[in-house]
């Protein structure tokens, strides 16, 4: 098990080296570059073939590479390009900040609801209930996230006008009321991404939540509680459910993966300052810089997430062997 | 919607010593237990259907635009479902929007799960030792890259450059229409997708053939002299076949989902080949939802109805392979 | 994990649960009361401080990130947009597109036209007070021109004074061209007379900046000290940029104080109507409702013409493009208006030509060539080309969604029946397509262009002259070159005029462009809005709106 976590946590590197290496070869291969971009209409090839020549760019791949290799292990991710003025760190990390307060958000909302969900599944084993709770949430994961914003949009702020149409105004307002009561309340804004970073989640955790309640159920302490005589609620509060939570580490991985997929989009749609917005920008106008430091932080959240889920994974069930290479 | 680890569990083979003959009946027979599943089947299997025969079920052509019948709303006369901004016939561009899906995943399933993992798989599981090391390695990087964000960026960066491979081609071949048509953007969505999508069978595969190869008869093979594509084809394909199947049958709504945000995105299927991505896209904002809704519920509802049925598919297939 | 962790656990859930409900309903209830909350909490703000009543003086307008605020490597409208409010520089261009003097206060011009004396006002001040010297304004086209800045933009808008390419090249130390005479005397030598050399330096390359902070602070570009009638007081990076009216600018104090353009967030529209914008510019799904007088958009509504032409443009190298006949062909295939009335929803104009209106030389009458499918396929007769040869052609333009241009995939239309021509359609990406449109390796492609200033020698010369870099067409003409380099330094207007005329006319005739649409912005202005001023191409324009009292 020590041997197996080491193994995976020395690879990381190698594993971020290969993919850097590969966006930034692809990146570079594909037309266009940032300075044609940013001359725009009026160009002279000679000024720009200048430009390029001074800032590098005419080296051969591999020569840029390293260079930003070491820039970057430095921690420092160059100038953007279509910010000028601006490091790519600077125009990156409130944005960062943006798409993490949702993504926090979202998984405070799926985890909480999924495991409810579960949990009431389990409960109501038999009944209509369960199968009804399981077959909502798949549809739910089932509903395209474009779908999903553009039927809020329309319906929330278009037709009710209750929510604001896009845009980003953090987590939380605080309205006054007659200019003495604060309440502090959600953000409108809030509610239109969350509900469609959220909505493919909840299947997942609840079905696990359902399954192990079931399981723990089944085991001897369990019954042995039972036996003693403790009450039902009881013995589900003190034993069933603090046994089954613990296996939920693992989909965290699963569920941020959604999260982030699902930025991509809701953030386009909605006008959300955040990365997953500034992804098409940065491609668009072939910031160099900018796409590599969105590589390695997405890159490194994934890697991070799926390394943590995987031992989690071997701690929460001892029967699974990690690493095994019979 | 994670589409790189099929459902299946492949953490945990199943027993094949004692279940590999009779598997496909016995999960065929749980599975015709399951109403919603064998119901989602026959709609999986009519939607694929109509969207093999698009082009003799469709009223019109799918880039036929009438300018002066733009904008019609469902139920106008010729138009059952509608037409789009350039009047073109939403039924039509939602039958083919249909067939792009029915394309994309069933070509993703034989590149990616069909042909590139299990052969990876195999051969990882066969030979073990240093292949079994760099394969499981090379899908341990695929597994853990966010695989959406590659995509776009692949996808983004040789759009260009397979454009000029699939025109050289249309010149020596004398093939038509690859690219005027947006067909060549199927070769990419194919690519790519498969690229991301092989781990999950490759797993299956590999773990299924390390416990058939402790079985006696392949032992046996191999002392008669038997050569490793011999042992392959004959005594280990057969076994994990159907298990490939199961793997990438509950993967179809990922395949399908990542095909519509790429598109939508702009690097998946290119115009003027209908996607939902497009059709969505065309359809979606706030304004436009309130002013022409049908450009937006209309390919959203099927394509909604299409990726449940993926999902319930998936499920149904997941439980009666795992007895439930 | 103990029973009290999770029963933590489950009230923070709970508690999350209630705060998101209590939110929602909360919402439902301030609804009504927002308005009134907001009022309240600007006028205590208002009141605190003993500051000139700003209530009314704020303006909230959708915007576009910039790329830079630096003038001089900015090339984008976008950025340009803020860049004027903030810089300026000698000359402007006011209202009605007349050149005016800015900082200088009166300019002479030799009798040979080569030499320009910009004598500078006493009260032209920086934001932060200081006084504007000849200095600063030769130390800021230097910089401008300076190699070591590498500005892609300089040449093309300073390269007519004396010296500007050596200095950007950085064969010469010294920019002879510009010098400071006194401390408010500034003398500019140019090349050559040319009629619309003041014009040019109305462009953000000629803005003044400040030599002490550029010099002092690396992320000076944050915070410019500037000498333009607005001063940059916020950029939140992806959120908003705020201007406030400098107090120090000669014209005094402006109707809008605060502009607050916002940057991110869904429809503009949607946002006006609930009052979080002053200003929204109208897309194609809600002009019906803007139009109909019974809409409650309808008194808010406004449509303006602006400065830009769109249109398709030929590599008349490449085959079938080397033949005119093909090209006009093409274009009297194309039928604009209906395209305009029905796929537009008549919100684009029609081109009438290639000069956009408000280019002196601009007339209504359409001069371009008529929308006739049998007289195209009469031209397309003549052609060398017919079916068995056409090499296959493909249409480029830019794009990054799912879906080509409308009107393209109109054009493509017609051109399939009237012609029987099958074109295909390339979506590239900005890079991609500029990419293309340099290396010479696109057949026809989709742009536009808009006017820097409204000299016919913006668009004619720059792109269709056949010895300019610009000329992406290749086309060529000795007659329409040499009509064209007349133009350039005649000093009658009227004959400049004709001059310009005439080459349009011939450009039309040879067709190495179709034009297609001129500009226009609609746009709902609310009421609390006097005067709006929309102004048709990159302009000062804050100081002409007029907020009601």
């Amino acid at each position: 098990m020590l041997q197996y976590t080491i193994r995976r946590i020395s690879i990381l590197p190698l594993l971020l080296l290969v993919i850097t290496f590969s966006t930034f070869y692809l990146t570079r291969w594909g037309p266009g570059d940032p300075i044609s971009v940013i001359a725009g209409q009026v160009r002279d090839p000679e000024v720009l073939a200048q430009i390029r020549e001074a800032e590098g760019l005419n080296d051969p791949i591999y020569v840029q590479y390293v260079r930003w290799l070491g820039d970057a292990s430095r921690g420092d991710f160059g100038e953007s390009y279509i910010r000028r003025g601006f490091t790519t760190w600077e125009v990156i990390s409130p944005r960062l900040w943006v798409t993490g307060q949702l993504g926090i958000a979202a998984l405070l909302v799926i985890f909480p609801i999924g495991i409810f969900a579960g949990g009431l599944g389990a409960r109501f084993r038999g009944s209509w209930l369960d199968p009804t709770i399981t077959l909502s949430l798949l549809f739910a994961a089932a509903l395209p996230g474009i779908l999903v914003v553009a039927v809020l949009q329309w319906l929330f702020a278009v037709q009710l006008s209750l929510l604001p149409v896009g845009g980003w105004g953090g987590w939380i307002e605080i309205y006054w009321i007659a200019g003495i009561v604060a309440v502090p309340i959600l953000d409108p804004h809030i509610y239109i991404p969350l509900t469609a970073y959220t909505l493919g989640g909840f299947v997942g955790v609840a079905r696990l939540v359902r399954a192990t309640v079931l399981e723990v159920n089944r085991t001897d302490y369990v019954r042995t509680a039972r036996a003693k005589g403790l009450s039902e609620g009881t013995v589900q509060r003190r034993h069933v459910l603090r046994n089954s939570l613990l296996p939920l580490v693992t989909v965290v991985a699963f569920s941020l993966a959604g999260i982030i997929e699902g930025s991509i989009i809701a953030e386009t749609l909605l006008g959300i300052p955040g990365i997953g917005s500034f992804l098409f920008q940065a491609i668009g106008s072939r910031d160099y810089n900018a796409i590599q430091a969105l590589t390695v932080i997405y890159s490194a959240t994934f890697i991070i997430m799926n390394l943590v889920a995987d031992l989690a994974y071997s701690l929460v069930d001892p029967r699974i062997q990690v690493g095994e290479t019979s | 919607m994670n589409m790189r680890d099929s459902e299946i569990d492949s953490r945990s083979p199943i027993d094949v010593n004692k279940k590999s003959m009779s598997l496909t009946a016995a999960v065929w027979a749980r599975f015709r237990r399951k109403r919603l599943g064998v119901l989602s089947l026959i709609v999986v299997v009519s939607l694929f259907v109509i969207g093999i025969l698009a082009p003799v079920l469709s009223p019109y052509d799918y880039r036929e635009t009438d300018l002066t019948s733009a904008l019609l709303s469902p139920g106008s006369d010729g138009h059952l479902l509608g037409t789009d901004r350039l009047g073109r016939d939403l039924l039509t561009r939602t039958i083919y929007s249909i067939r792009t899906t029915v394309i994309i995943t069933a070509v993703t399933m034989l590149t990616g799960g069909l042909l590139l993992g299990p052969v990876l798989g195999l051969l990882a599981g066969f030979f073990g030792r240093w292949t079994d090391v760099l394969i499981s390695r090379i899908g341990e990087i695929f597994s853990s890259l966010p695989a959406l964000l590659m995509m776009i960026l692949i996808n983004a960066t040789l759009d260009e450059r397979l454009r000029g491979q699939i025109r050289r081609f249309e010149d020596w071949s004398g093939i038509d229409g690859l690219i005027s048509t947006g067909a060549y953007s199927y070769f990419l969505v194919f690519g790519t997708l498969s690229l991301f999508f092989w781990v999950g069978s490759m797993r299956i595969v590999r773990a299924q053939v390390l416990s058939i190869r402790e079985l006696d008869y392949i032992t046996a093979a191999e002392a008669l002299g038997a050569t490793p594509v011999r042992i392959l084809s004959r005594h280990i394909f057969p076994n994990v076949a159907f298990l490939i199947i199961l793997g990438v049958s509950s993967a179809l709504a990922g395949i399908a989902g990542s095909e519509l945000v790429l598109t939508w995105v702009g690097v998946g299927v290119q115009p003027p080949m209908p996607s939902f991505g497009s059709l969505l896209f065309e359809g979606s904002g706030a304004r436009t939802v309130r002013a022409y809704p049908h450009l937006l519920l209309v390919p959203g509802t099927i394509v909604t109805l299409l990726l449940f049925c993926f999902v319930l598919l998936g499920d149904a297939i997941n439980d009666a392979y795992r007895g439930d | 994990m103990s029973s009290r962790q999770l029963s933590g656990i489950l009230l923070g859930v709970v508690g999350l649960l209630v705060l998101a409900i209590g939110g929602l309903s909360a919402i439902l209830l301030l609804q009504g009361n927002e308005q009134e909350t907001t009022t309240t909490a600007v006028d205590q703000s208002v009141s605190s401080t003993d500051k000139v009543d700003l209530s009314g003086r704020e303006l909230r307008l959708p915007g576009g990130e910039p790329v830079t605020l630096d003038p001089h490597l900015t090339t984008d409208a976008v950025s340009g947009a803020y860049i004027v409010e903030i810089y300026s520089g000698l000359v402007t261009m006011n209202a009605e597109l007349e050149i005016v003097p800015d900082l200088a206060e009166s300019i002479e011009i030799s009798s040979d036209g080569l030499v320009y004396v910009f004598s500078l006002r006493e009260d032209a001040k920086f934001h932060d007070g200081r006084a504007v010297t000849a200095e600063d304004v030769v130390w800021s086209i230097h910089r401008a021109a300076s190699p070591e800045l590498r500005s892609t933009v300089t040449l093309e808008y300073l390269k007519d004074i004396v010296g500007v390419r050596e200095y950007y090249y950085g064969l010469k130390p010294e920019l002879a061209g510009v010098v400071a005479l006194d401390d408010r005397t500034i003398q500019i030598t140019i090349d050559s007379p040319k009629p619309y050399f003041l014009a040019k330096l109305t462009y953000p390359s000629a803005f003044v900046v400040d030599r002490s902070q550029i010099e002092s602070n690396r992320n000076w570009v944050r915070s410019p000290n500037a000498t333009g009638p607005y001063k940059l007081a916020e950029w939140n990076l992806g959120e908003s940029i705020v201007l406030e009216a400098s107090e120090h600018h000669y014209l005094g104090l402006p109707s809008v104080h605060r502009a607050i353009y916002t940057l991110a967030g869904g429809s503009a529209l949607t946002r006006f109507e609930n009052d979080e914008l002053d200003v929204a510019y109208i897309s194609i799904n809600d002009i019906d409702r803007a139009r109909d007088p019974s809409s409650s958009l309808y008194k808010y509504y406004q449509a303006t013409a602006s400065m830009s032409v769109s249109y398709i443009a030929f590599n008349v190298t490449q085959a079938p493009f080397d033949d005119v006949h093909v090209r006009r062909a093409m274009a009297m295939a194309i039928d604009r208006k209906t395209i305009a009335e029905i796929t537009f929803n008549g919100m684009t104009m029609p081109a009438t030509g290639i000069l956009p209106p408000g280019v002196f030389g601009y007339t209504e009458s359409d001069k371009t060539l008529p929308y006739d499918p049998e007289a195209a396929r009469a031209e397309f007769s003549k052609s060398k080309y017919n079916s068995s040869n056409m090499p296959p052609i493909v249409y480029t333009e830019t794009g990054g969604g799912a879906s080509a241009g409308l009107d393209t995939q109109a054009f493509i239309e017609q051109w399939r029946q009237v012609l029987g021509l099958e074109i295909e359609v390339r979506q590239a990406d900005w890079a991609s397509f500029l990419d293309l449109i340099d290396s010479n390796s696109a057949q026809m492609w989709g742009i536009g262009w808009s006017m820097d200033y409204p000299d016919p020698e913006n668009i004619l010369d720059i792109k269709l002259h056949g010895e300019s870099r610009e000329n992406n067409t290749l086309f060529s003409s000795p007659e329409i070159n040499a009509l064209l380099e007349k133009a350039r330094t005649n000093f009658s207007v009227s004959e400049r005029i004709a001059q310009y005329q005439e080459a349009e006319l011939l450009l039309i005739e040879a067709a190495p462009w179709i034009p297609l649409w001129f500009g226009s912005n609609h746009v709902v202005v609310s009421e609390d809005i006097e005067h709006w001023f929309e102004p048709p191409m990159t302009l000062p324009r804050l100081q002409h709106i007029k907020l009601r009292d």
